[in-house]
């Protein structure tokens, strides 16, 4: 299980397998979706509890996207997508860390596999293309050949490269760092795993962090004027 | 043998490189938070990314690692 496959199909869904890494993800959008339920019922002008809570981190997230983006609409319109990636990404790599999670079989974080990390980086790249098209219009399309025709091939090269660094940065940091826990519980199985435990915590919120920055960097930079 | 070589020689070189650029890039956004503390957000965002990029290239390196091992 070099890769981290468990090989572990519990039921076909029409053609799709569905294996230990969507159930994970279900279980992830699942808390995720609760919380939220929990917190935006019975809402009131003056709030208290998780409703000023979730106030809190969204008035929060639209500042720091709109200083990131400096266009204001456009962080308005992109920083739910932004947040869910980062609230998905965070709870995915943390649910590798929930204690005895390496014990039981199947049990993986979900961002620790190729497909999910290309699937949010894919998501970027649409992302990314919808945004530039809905702001600039068919402008959009000079960005291609700006600053001149001759670097057409290498700005698409670039549109191609961008979602790749994206899954394989995410997928190699939580692989990585899984496989190192993993073979440091099968040389010392006491106490010295527990520091890089403590420093995956880190790295978890990092990557989470890192990867929404960068999918709001690229959405700015196709949003943005001058291309 | 080979393979071990291998695997152990893409992590370390991969780490080497990826660690001087670290350093270099995390040592002037430190000086640039002393000299300018109000600008310190910004600079460690762009600390970030720019960690972010380098750091995807010593990972390149270790996959290339893990995969090694596999065949192993």
């Amino acid at each position: 299980m070099i890769f981290g496959m468990w090989d572990a199909t519990y039921f076909h869904l029409g053609p799709i397998p569905v294996d230990h890494i969507i159930v994970t993800e279900w279980a992830i959008i699942a808390v995720i979706g609760l919380i939220a339920y929990f917190a935006t019922r019975n809402m009131q002008v003056v709030p208290t509890g998780l409703q000023n809570a979730f106030e809190m981190i969204i008035v929060w997230t639209y500042d720091f996207f709109t200083q990131l983006m400096d266009k204001e609409h456009v962080a308005k319109k992109w920083a739910p997508v932004l947040t869910t990636f980062f609230l998905f990404i965070l709870l995915s790599n943390y649910s590798g860390l929930i204690p005895g999670a390496a014990r039981i079989e199947g049990f993986q974080p979900p961002t620790s596999n190729w497909n999910v990390t290309m699937t949010l980086a894919l998501i970027t790249f649409f992302s990314v293309h919808v945004a530039g098209f809905s702001e600039n219009g068919m402008h959009y399309l000079g960005h291609f050949i700006s600053p001149n025709p001759l670097m057409l091939p290498l700005n698409l090269l670039e549109e191609v490269t961008h979602p790749l660094s994206l899954t394989v940065r995410l997928f190699g940091n939580i692989f990585g760092e899984e496989m190192v826990i993993a073979y440091m519980l099968f040389m010392v199985p006491f106490f010295i795993p527990m520091a890089l435990m403590g420093l995956s915590v880190l790295l978890g919120a990092i990557q989470a962090v890192v990867f929404t920055i960068l999918s709001a960097s690229y959405i700015a930079a196709a949003t943005g004027e001058g291309h | 043998m080979g393979i071990a070589l291998g695997a152990g020689l893409a992590v370390s070189i991969a780490g080497l490189g990826g660690g001087v650029g670290m350093g270099m890039a995390g040592g002037k956004a430190i000086e640039a938070i002393a000299r300018q503390p109000e600008v310190g957000g910004d600079v460690r965002t762009l600390m970030f990314i720019t960690f972010a990029f380098i750091e995807t290239l010593t990972i390149y390196g270790l996959l290339i690692a893990f995969m090694l091992v596999g065949k192993m």
